[in-house]
């Protein structure tokens, strides 16, 4: 065995991200991982790099338990890692970037840059790859960027290469030629581990298959002895969430998207055309792997961002051209998934965040200023009513935990009873207790009439609470699906199109 | 007439483009150091006390750019392990140096203001033979002493130790992408730090040039915010050793215009604003490039 | 870097405890003394009869402390001039620029317009100061809300093209006749702000000082606008989700510090110098960021900051009649204040251990 783990296990607080995992990946494969999110693959391979230590358990390099002290400890016995934030200079050239902190030095601490272009030529032929050394990373296409850091690992000499999702950020010609790439590397006799949600190029490249769920290894087994319908299975489980009975009748549709196409700043089209929409009295969840388009989705649904094809109307409104205040003003509510950045300001006190947006509503303000008593008052009542537990909600909420800081943030969302919400991960980072009381929140507010599209990642949550099922993959909704739909058949879906 | 400008926008030159030189690296590096000119003003009194007391000018030299040095330390310290902000740091520093320097002249020689001794050991000037006599020529590469050489071997020194050297690589490096300098081994703020220390003996030198190079007095207001001046050149040059030099050049003739301006009815305080107008519009021009290229997404 | 900062300062406002936040105001300040101690100690001073003499001659009499109000007032306006744009997440420290250009606006209008009433003149010379105040931020503003473009060093560089164009305009067009001194004639008695007090140079200015700091106190903690800057500088992002109109907001307040800083060279022109003159600020646009920082962006926090930097100012100037102490030391401990301010002390706790 060339890398492994013996009875890992690993906390954060109550949570218990690997539960004493036992892997080994042996020389000359590739490994691959997947995974839902939160399975605890990224942990492992943290450990595995030596960037994270277990609790308990050991880590295994050439069949003998050593302990990592850090990543570099890990590079001397020659496992490297490429993480999903690539870590590149901008501004420097490809050659520079390859060679920065291990330079080849001729007098005066001249860069010796033939020997490094010497370097880049042999990497340039034990991998079949050719990249433009001079270009600066900044002007590099993210394809070129990746392998330049896999190349950078073997420049250092790495026979173990650790890959986080490496094809989420590629277009299927880069996915096939790093696929190919990856073998090449594997049949010198490296060892590969990547980690990936994709099923159709985790068979397409993989020799050994491990399953993780919920910080635990479902099953390893080799590629050759599975199918991507075994995978999914595998992947997802079952579902032990009580499924709640569909009360309300479905009114008008409140929110609705006309083939709204987003690009990036690379113009790169991250959206393609998507087609929805939300009646009161329903709960609409678009279910989905992270990276799928589900950001982009919640920005021009939101204003956040412009569109550059398409047309969203609220309550039949057209506010395409609308940006955010406005379509707040015409009953947009918006739960955002990132609670710490843009969800809430942690900073200001519990009052202040709970306030945010309902302050100029005319009860709370006279001739510009804040009727802060009203104010305090209004707050302590709705934030006792979602039972946030506080000591004053003078304090910061970045004091309260975080199921407690959901709750100033969906108490907020929802007072004034909206029209529709956006619900982007509500539970994320938020306890099983927590978790309980946010889905009750959604489904009494669907339950008075309520519009709600459902993000999520967590396919439970999506199966407990949506109405319709819209399936992303890709930046397009490739299937919808009444309530109480064949999990597996979703789990198909989000990983590409199994059926 | 025209070699007498020359030679003094030449002079009026040296000390910014020195100072630049030192801001340059430092911004590469990644620290904005609103401080060069309170590193100027200690280099400038080092320099002009230990010219008079040894009578050595290289020795006075090496003071001053050790004293530019040393107050570089201490600001940089407190920036990158006291995490104190920058602008602030820098500005406290300016503040502090220059009471410090003329709490110094009134403690120790009962003078305000200005500072005179004796036997100052000027900064040589090399003049060189048959060029001194051609017209422009001579004003150009005769006469100056040796800072203003140095300074401007300097400038493709800088272009060639950012492009080429293994420091200078690791110092864009720590500037650009601290993180990802840190995953690789190094340490991002020792190396903020030297690029703040080579700021602080840049500076220092700048301030010697200008009290035993120009005029071999010292006052308490001798950097007359050249400071600033070299952080507009390295601004207007964009972190290019070979535009910020431009830069430190044309503001260098401005300042040998206006004072040639002045009887002739053009207001020397009006082209005194134009180092500083013409950063604006580079910082402006700078951001609607980088706009277009990102489209039309804000 | 600048969320930092104005997280430090927004602090105060949405809890921390009581007791931190002023051991944390306090803090800068008890290390600057105690530096400024030792520089004094190694110049052969008793730093304790200094600081003594110090704190007599700033509150020592009705006098003196007539003096200190005089010296703080246009401290408290630049202090709140820059705390305003802090809030907002702006980080200027250009108003040292808006107080020249302020100050000549002032002035022009009560050297000019003569025959106007004191009921219209002065209110008139104090709008043209606020005016040119806040015509001096627009660039930067414009530049800042809608283009991106660094604040820092657009409104450093316009305190210097500031210093500049005013020294220009009172050495050519704004001469005073028969002046050789780069100075602009003396203001009509009309335009000029009431004295408070005989033979002292505090007048009415102190007055909309102590005005303005109850306004910014109202501004900050009731106003809808206040609560908005105060989140967008806090937490850009979440603002703009929560509809608030960051980029304007940053627009108007710094826009507004400008007007403030402008405020403070009228009022110093009209109270006290009753002209411009070149090198009419010793400074009080930095100053004022020291006073914004130290008063942790807090109303009375300002006050207090400003106050005890304009007692330090007003008894550095006559210390040195009594003693062979040098006023400089004054500057000393103002920019180790300045330093101390912004320094993250846990971190010192954290060197030290390793």
């Amino acid at each position: 065995m060339r890398i492994g783990a013996r009875g890992v296990t690993r906390r954060f607080g109550a949570l218990t991200a690997n539960d004493s995992v036992d892997f080994s990946a042996f020389a000359g494969t590739i490994h691959a991982i997947v995974g839902g999110n939160g399975a605890g693959k990224s942990t492992l391979m943290r450990i595995l790099q030596g960037m994270d230590r277990p609790d308990s358990g050991t880590v295994i390099v050439n069949d003998q338990p050593v302990t990592l002290s850090g990543a570099d400890a890990a590079f001397g016995l020659g496992i490297g890692m490429v993480h999903q934030e690539f870590m590149l200079v901008p501004g420097l050239t490809l050659l520079e970037n390859l060679v920065l902190a291990h330079e080849p030095v001729k007098a005066f601490g001249v860069v010796d840059k033939a020997a490094a272009m010497q370097a880049a030529r042999k990497l340039e032929k034990e991998t079949g790859v050719h990249l433009d050394w001079s270009m600066r990373v900044d002007d590099a296409p993210v394809h070129v960027r990746q392998i330049l850091e896999i190349l950078r690992l073997l420049h250092r000499g790495a026979d173990v290469l650790i890959l986080d999702e490496p094809t989420a950020v590629l277009a299927p010609a880069q996915i096939r030629d790093l696929m190919a790439l990856l073998k090449r590397l594997r049949d010198e006799g490296r060892t590969i581990l990547f980690i990936s949600h994709k099923l159709d190029e985790v068979m397409a490249v993989s020799d050994d298959i491990t399953v993780m769920r919920s910080g635990r290894i479902i099953r390893s087994m080799a590629a050759a002895a599975t199918s991507k319908a075994e995978l999914a299975e595998l992947m997802i489980g079952e579902t032990l969430l009580d499924i709640v009975a569909h009360k309300s009748e479905v009114g008008e549709t409140v929110l609705k998207a006309e083939k709204i196409s987003v690009v990036d700043a690379d113009q790169v089209e991250r959206l393609k055309g998507i087609s929805l929409s939300v009646a009161k009295g329903e709960i609409v969840a678009i279910a989905g792997v992270a990276g799928n388009g589900q950001e982009e989705l919640t920005s021009a649904l939101t204003g956040l961002s412009r569109l550059r094809k398409g047309r969203v109307e609220l309550c039949s409104v057209d506010v395409t051209r609308e940006g955010i205040a406005a379509r707040r003003a015409a009953g947009l509510a918006y739960l955002s998934p990132d609670r710490a950045a843009e969800g809430l300001c942690l900073t200001a006190s519990i009052v202040e965040n709970a306030i945010a947006g309902h302050h100029r509503r005319k009860e709370f303000l006279s001739a510009g200023f804040l009727k802060l008593g009203r104010i305090r008052h209004h707050v302590d009542a709705l934030l006792d009513s979602y039972s946030v537990k506080r000591a004053a909600s003078s304090l910061p909420v970045g004091r309260l935990s975080g199921g407690n800081q959901q709750r100033v943030a969906i108490a907020r969302e929802l007072d004034g009873d909206p029209a529709c919400l956006i619900a982007c991960q509500p539970t994320r980072g938020v306890d099983i207790h927590g978790i309980a009381f946010i889905h009750k929140c959604l489904l009494e507010y669907r339950d008075r009439g309520g519009a709600v599209l459902l993000i999520s990642e967590e396919l439970d949550e999506i199966i407990t609470l949506a109405d319709r099922i819209l399936v992303i993959y890709n930046g397009e909704i490739c299937g919808e699906l009444a309530r109480g739909s064949d999990v597996e058949k979703i789990g198909g879906l989000m990983l590409g199109g199994v059926r | 007439m025209i070699d007498n400008v020359i030679h003094a926008a030449l002079v009026m030159t040296t000390p910014v483009l020195l100072a630049a030189m030192g801001g340059l690296i430092n911004r590469i590096g990644g620290i904005v150091n609103i401080g060069l000119d309170s590193m100027m003003l200690a280099g400038a009194l080092v320099a002009f006390i230990v010219a008079s007391n040894n009578g050595s000018w290289p020795l006075a030299l090496a003071a001053a750019g050790l004293s530019g040095g040393l107050v570089a330390l201490l600001m940089t310290l407190t920036i990158t392990r006291l995490e104190a902000k920058e602008i602030i740091v820098g500005l406290g520093f300016n503040i502090l140096v220059a009471g410090l320097v003329r709490f110094f002249l009134k403690t120790a020689y009962d003078t305000s203001g200005t500072l005179n001794l004796p036997d100052i050991s000027r900064l040589p000037r090399i003049d060189i033979a048959f060029i001194a006599d051609i017209p422009v020529i001579g004003a150009v590469f005769s006469g100056h002493d040796v800072l203003t050489w140095f300074a401007w071997i300097m400038v493709p020194l800088t272009a060639l130790f950012l492009a080429r050297t293994r420091p200078g690589l690791r110092l864009r490096a720590a500037g650009a992408a601290p993180a990802a300098t840190q995953a690789l081994g190094l340490n991002p703020l020792t190396i903020r730090d030297a690029s703040s220390v080579f700021a602080g003996f840049m500076s220092g030198l700048a301030g010697a040039y200008l009290s035993i190079g120009v005029v071999g007095i010292f006052s308490e207001g001798i950097t007359a915010g050249r400071g600033f001046i070299a952080l507009a050149a390295f601004y207007f040059g964009a972190g290019r050793p070979g535009l910020t030099s431009v830069g430190a050049l044309l503001f260098g003739f401005f300042d040998a215009l206006q004072i040639r301006l002045q009887g002739r009815g053009v207001p020397a305080e009006l082209v005194q604003t134009l180092p500083y107008a013409m950063v604006i519009v580079v910082l402006t021009v700078i951001s609607l490039a980088a706009r277009k290229n990102r489209g039309v997404r804000s | 870097m600048i969320t930092i900062l104005s997280a430090s300062i927004g602090r105060m406002r949405s809890g921390g405890t009581w007791l931190s936040s002023v051991v944390k105001t306090l803090a800068p300040l008890v290390l600057a003394l105690l530096l400024g101690a030792v520089i004094l100690a190694v110049a052969g001073h008793d730093p304790f009869e200094v600081y003594r003499l110090l704190v007599a001659e700033s509150f020592g009499s009705a006098k003196r402390v007539a003096a200190t109000f005089a010296a703080s007032t246009p401290l408290i306006f630049t202090g709140i001039a820059t705390a305003l744009a802090f809030r907002a997440g702006a980080f200027n420290v250009g108003v040292e620029g808006c107080v020249n250009v302020g100050g000549l606006a002032a002035a022009f209008v009560g050297f000019t317009f003569v025959s106007l009433s004191g009921p219209v003149l002065l209110p008139a010379a104090v709008l043209a100061a606020v005016i040119a105040g806040a015509l001096w931020m627009l660039v930067p503003a414009l530049l800042k809300s809608r283009l991106n473009v660094d604040e820092v060093v657009t409104t450093l560089m316009l305190n210097f093209i500031a210093v500049s164009l005013t020294a220009w305009l009172v050495n050519g067009p704004l001469l005073a006749p028969g002046s050789a001194n780069s100075a602009t004639p003396i203001v009509a008695d009309a335009a000029r702000l009431p004295k408070l007090m005989r033979g002292s140079s505090l007048n009415a200015g102190f007055v909309i000082a102590l005005g303005l700091v109850v306004l910014y106190w109202l501004w900050d903690r009731w106003t809808a606008l206040g609560y908005e800057t105060r989140i967008a500088g806090l937490n850009a992002r979440f603002a703009s989700a929560s509809g608030m109109n960051v980029p304007g907001l940053l627009f108007r307040m710094m826009l507004l510090s400008g007007a403030i800083g402008g405020l403070a060279g009228g009022v110093h022109a009209l109270g006290n110098v009753f002209r411009y003159v070149s090198g009419f600020s010793p400074g009080y646009g930095f100053v004022g960021i020291a006073v914004a920082l130290l008063g942790r962006g807090n109303a009375w926090g300002i006050l207090l900051a400003a106050l005890l930097f304009g007692a330090l100012s007003t008894s550095g100037a006559t210390i040195q009649l009594f003693s062979d102490v040098p006023i400089e030391i004054v500057n000393i401990l103002q920019g180790l204040i300045m330093i101390f301010a912004v320094v993250r002390f846990s971190n010192i706790w954290k060197v030290r251990r390793t």
